[in-house]
């Protein structure tokens, strides 16, 4: 069996991963769903209905009820799954896009590249990222694009550390030191021979940083620093649950975007298995042993 | 390598643990009261408080003494001083003190150590934080600080007769209401000798002494406060022996109660109409304030929204009943005016919303569709975007910033932001809220001309004899009517959750940052 | 290794300065200060302001009060907090103990818990031990902590009375291990719950790494049986990238409680550290960043000599 799965591109073998896909298309579903429709069904997330009052229950008109200024959940449901998808997804995507090169610089260089990009990293991960988070907030604001770039670059160190890690042993590696031996150009080692072999707890990381950074808007916003109102995310719309009432006798209020944020890490961390076995052949870790 | 980690992992715990357990041996059997705080105290030095919140009065209360005690409706009860009157045409009150009362050392407070801590608070050289409450007293200036080579309107007549001679004429019930709660009396005869300018770095100040109806036992700053009762305190003593206070997140308080892990939370147990509910499902009981405890104000910046047109009709175009009954779910009203209903002083103006005529004075005030900017807490969220859409109704444009109370207060003083929502605790005095706000010194609102302001403000204050106050009250508002420099909102009344386990408590006056713990009795398990 | 060592210390040292002077700049670039939040509760006048300020040393120029701060830590003294004038060396030196007591707690549980069910999680996929493993990692990734924090006091606390809501003790003091321990699984859990996953997927994901690698092979080339392998191979060729994640949890653990440590009411760092972010009292926000710096800069080169014992090619690659 291994000739044939090697054979084939890492998408082939991601598309007949049959777990991985349905994670990708029901994630996908969830992006077309929150940016289309709120258009068509021409929801208002920032308007209070004040006849149907506060906190009222669900009904045929809001049916998810309304929240403490009488605003329809379900109208804020989808606008703030498009603000907690953005910042979960781009601030990864940031983390991973500063974190991976600089790692495998930092692995494979070493000297002078290894010195700063791990000083830089130590100085950035020397503060439990809660702190700077805040800290930054206050500076700049609290916008869900500030929130993003925040997240997003401070989470860079994690990466970086784990690409560092897995270079240090890999450069040492026999077809490594044979592709060098041969003559061939850094990037193209880095690129054919170092990345893949470094990368598959980076590809299941991303898609958790990506759930942890939904999760962080979420803790932001409990604390006071999160997302500027009236706008919504799933993150401030769960923190209603942080009132005993709304906890135990309005679950319609917490469950729907609580029940959002796990399908979608579910559904990333699905993505990342299985982006993981695609780009990694050596091993299967859904279907047999190796 | 495993070995190294459990090595690892064990040291930390280790670590923790001896850290924790350290100095501290079990005691005998004691009765503990479990109080709960949403908000840390700073100081435990009532007169070093940067904050000067509510949170660090209500913990003063319970470890100095004050004058009186003051309840929610405004009646006052003896509690340092017995009794007190009027003296010099009103220019001074006397207080007689409690001859009962001592410092938790044993020394009898007398009415020397009352002069002493006004004449060292408001010397010059004191680093003294808030002590403008002095300055009503005679002999200083306006910010409190004692001039020079006039007599201060503090002194000991004898040892329990204290004299205190105001500025203005003053009744006895008008200090106490206004002031009371900023009157401490510290244990002086610690502090002989000291260079006032040394006086906060005393070590005192880390194990105080006072001769309030607790004793300090020992402190975890801002997150427990751990105090022995007072058994020798004049008003008596709770039938528990010590009391524990824990500074929790507000979503824990209620939890708390009901879970039996807290006996009672400041401020007088407060709940939401909604939680209201759900304590009383889970058998608590739940009563309802008689007297308004929170006014509500619209801050706004008259320097960026300079014309008073502009101002009325953001007046006008909020539904301030739509946004009380958002916020206190029924439990308050409406007003026109910052004159607290239920006292000696009255308001005839009334507030209505009127969407056309506030577009005509948006029209007229030369509004040019700007975007203003409005700040609040991140709890009144809610409220803010209610209000941002009931003036995009009238047609004016608001971004709301969600900050904390630092960068709200500090943003309103820059005029960083246009409008601010605040909240406040209302007084029972005609000037509870303008006086301090109308001023050079604390002009939040950015009005240009504050001289029309001061010129009622002071006849005010100078004025005896209730009629002439109100009917130059009643002018002072109308020209608040027609400037709109704030707006205020309501008056909202709160619902106090009983303990399940304390009896006697006066739930409502804590609103005043004090309260009765020396009444308050364990229920019979 | 004494060579290496020593660099590693040197380097460490520009890290720490750097970051003494981010957080300054940040805190001081943060807007409003404690002078602000005097007017919250009585009408403080400017004059009352000024005098807080001039006794803080706020009205002197930035860089200079920098490099008083600098110098006072330059000889132990972390300087008073500006909310109460207490040292802040002792104000954080009260909270350490809970704190680490309170997180170390969480972690170990956390590794105790991730280790095993990732090690079998990886050895036989798609098992229960595997839905376990994901079912965790899915709680800790997708549920905010202060939902897992009221859930819980909901749970225990209010609806079936076992366990405290709040607080580290029932009397305001050390009153036996039972109490203390009691007053600890819930927040404990909490942190333990908020950190496993990522040690569980790392753990797995390591683990299968190194059943690909020849030596595994070899192993059960020679005959070894599936336990021994795993245990005594695959386990160890993961424990690099799992004691990467161990290790660097540590700071952000330590920040990370802030949320638990707010609503239970536990005196640890995280609500000495939230309380002065929010009241703007940057010597204890900057005190207790020295502190856990130093604690990261420490762990960071443990971790270093870590790689270093576990992988000669790494002591000796190119010093």
């Amino acid at each position: 069996m291994g000739e044939t799965r090697l054979d084939r591109s890492p998408w082939a073998r991601f598309r007949v991963d049959r777990r991985a896909m349905a994670c990708l298309i029901v994630l996908c579903l969830e992006v077309l769903a929150v940016l289309l429709l709120p258009l068509v069904l021409d929801l208002e997330p920032n308007v209070s209905d004040l006849e149907a009052g506060f906190w009222a229950p669900p009904s045929a008109e809001h049916l998810l009820g309304t929240d403490d200024v009488g605003r329809d959940l379900l109208a804020r449901l989808f606008s703030g799954g498009r603000v907690s998808l953005f910042i979960g997804l781009t601030s990864a995507a940031i983390s991973a896009a500063v974190g991976v090169p600089l790692g495998l610089l930092a692995g494979y260089r070493r000297g002078a590249w290894e010195f700063w990009i791990m000083r830089l990293a130590d100085i950035f991960q020397t503060f439990p990222s809660i702190v700077l988070v805040l800290c930054l907030v206050t500076v700049v604001g609290p916008s869900a694009s500030n929130i993003v770039l925040v997240l997003g670059l401070l989470g860079w160190t994690g990466i970086a550390r784990l690409v560092y890690g897995n270079t240090l042993a890999v450069r040492e590696r026999e077809y490594v030191l044979a592709a060098k031996a041969l003559g061939a150009r850094t990037g193209t080692i880095l690129r054919r021979n170092v990345l893949p072999n470094v990368v598959s707890p980076v590809w299941c990381s991303i898609p958790l940083r990506a759930g942890r950074a939904i999760l962080s808007e979420s803790s932001l916003s409990f604390l006071g620093f999160g997302i500027r109102t009236p706008q919504a995310s799933w993150g401030n719309m769960i923190q209603y649950a942080s009132n005993l009432t709304v906890l135990t006798t309005r679950p319609w209020v917490w469950v729907p975007p609580g029940l959002c944020i796990i399908l979608t890490v579910l559904c990333l961390a699905g993505i990342g298995d299985g982006l993981r076995d695609a780009l990694d052949p050596r091993f299967d870790s859904r279907r047999s042993r190796p | 390598m495993k070995r190294l980690i459990a090595l690892l992992m064990a040291a930390v715990l280790a670590l923790g643990l001896t850290a924790c357990g350290e100095k501290k041996e079990p005691t005998a059997e004691q009765i503990t009261g479990r109080y709960g705080l949403s908000n840390a105290w700073d100081s435990l030095m009532p007169y070093n408080s940067p904050s000067g919140s509510n949170y660090t009065r209500i913990i003063c209360d319970k470890i100095y003494d004050r004058l009186a005690y003051v309840h929610a409706d405004g009646t006052l009860d003896p509690r340092g001083a017995t009794s007190w009157e009027s003296a010099d045409d009103g220019m001074a009150v006397i207080f007689h003190l409690d001859e009962k009362a001592a410092f938790h050392d044993g020394t009898p407070v007398t009415a020397q150590h009352w002069a002493d801590t006004i004449t060292l608070m408001t010397d010059p050289n004191c680093p003294a934080l808030g002590r403008s409450v002095f300055s009503v007293l005679a002999g200083t200036d306006e910010n409190g600080v004692a001039l020079e080579g006039e007599q201060l309107g503090a002194e000991a007549v004898d040892d329990h007769t204290l004299k205190l001679t105001f500025k203005r004429p003053t009744t006895p019930e008008d200090f106490l209401l206004d002031k009371n709660r900023e009157f401490y009396v510290l244990p002086t005869h610690l502090m002989e000798g000291v260079d006032p300018a040394q006086i906060m770095e005393l070590d005192l100040w880390d194990a105080p002494v006072g001769s309030g109806p607790c004793k300090f036992v020992e402190e975890i700053p801002g997150s427990q406060l751990v105090l022995e009762i007072n058994k020798d305190y004049q008003l008596g003593c709770p039938d528990f022996d010590q009391l524990v206070i824990t500074v929790m997140d507000k979503s824990n308080l209620l939890p708390s109660l009901i879970s039996g892990d807290l006996d009672y939370y400041a401020f007088g147990g407060n709940v939401s109409v909604e939680d209201a509910e759900t304590a009383r499902a889970s058998g608590l009981e739940v009563v309802e304030g008689e007297v308004p405890n929170t006014f509500y104000e619209l801050m706004l910046n008259c320097e960026t929204i300079p014309s008073a047109e502009v101002r009325r009709a953001i007046d006008l175009a909020l539904d301030k009943e739509a946004l009380c009954l958002q916020s206190t779910q029924g439990l308050g009203e409406p007003t026109a005016t910052d004159v607290t209903p239920g006292t000696e002083y009255t308001c005839s103006l009334t507030w209505e919303r009127d969407v056309d005529q506030a577009r005509t004075l948006l029209e007229q005030g030369g509004y040019d569709g700007r975007t203003y900017t409005l700040a609040c807490t991140s709890n009144r969220s809610g409220l803010a975007s209610l209000m941002q859409q009931e003036l995009a109704e009238v047609g004016m444009n608001v971004t709301i910033e969600t900050v904390d109370s630092a960068a709200l207060f500090s943003g309103m003083a820059d005029g960083k932001y246009d409008m601010a929502i605040a909240s406040h605790t209302p007084g029972a005095l005609p000037l509870w809220f303008t006086e301090s706000r109308l001023s050079e010194g604390n002009n939040i609102f950015h009005i240009a001309d504050l001289e029309p302001y001061t010129y009622y403000i002071e006849q005010i204050s100078a004025a005896s004899g209730w009629e002439t106050r109100q009917v130059l009250l009643d002018k002072l508002q109308e020209l608040l009517a027609d400037q709109r420099p704030f707006i205020p909102l309501w008056f909202g009344r709160t619902l106090h959750v009983q303990s399940p386990t304390v009896d006697n408590i006066d739930y409502p006056s804590s609103s005043f940052s004090n309260e009765n713990i020396w009444a308050w009795k364990m229920k019979e398990a | 290794m004494g060579r290496y060592l020593r660099r590693r210390l040197l380097t460490a040292i520009p890290v720490f300065f750097g970051i003494t002077i981010l957080v300054f700049c940040m805190l001081n670039l943060a807007q409003g200060s404690i002078l602000d939040l005097m007017g919250e509760g009585s009408g403080a006048t400017d004059a009352d302001r000024a005098a807080l300020a001039a006794s803080l040393g706020l009205d002197l120029p930035l860089p200079q009060r920098y490099l008083m701060w600098l110098g006072d830590l330059l000889r132990g003294d972390l300087g008073v907090s500006y909310a109460n004038g207490k040292p802040v060396a002792g104000l954080i030196a009260q909270r350490v103990g809970p704190s680490l007591l309170l997180t170390g707690t969480g972690v170990v549980l956390a590794v105790a818990i991730a280790l095993p069910l990732g090690v079998l999680a990886a050895w036989k996929p798609r098992s229960g031990w595997d839905k376990a493993a994901s079912a965790l990692s899915l709680i800790s990734f997708g549920v905010p902590g202060f939902f897992l924090c009221l859930a819980g006091i909901f749970l225990f606390s209010v609806t079936l009375g076992w366990l405290p809501a709040n607080g580290m003790y029932a009397a305001g003091r050390f009153s036996g291990v039972a109490d203390l321990i009691r007053h600890l699984i819930l927040p404990a859990g909490v942190v333990c719950l908020s950190s496993v996953g990522e040690l569980v997927k790392q753990t797995r994901a390591a683990c299968l790494e190194a059943l690909g690698e020849d030596y595994i092979r070899t192993a059960r080339a020679k005959g070894l049986t599936d336990g021994a392998v795993m245990v005594r191979h695959a386990f160890r060729g993961a424990l690099i990238p799992v004691l990467t994640t161990i290790l660097s949890h540590i700071p952000h653990i330590l920040g990370g409680s802030v949320v638990v440590e707010q609503i239970f009411g536990w005196p640890g760092m995280g609500s000495l550290l939230f309380s002065g972010i929010s009241g703007r009292d940057y010597t204890v926000v900057m005190g207790v960043t020295v502190v856990i710096a130093l604690t990261v800069l420490l762990t960071n080169l443990l971790l270093d000599l870590v790689y270093g014992l576990a992988d000669p090619r790494v002591r000796y690659g190119k010093e």
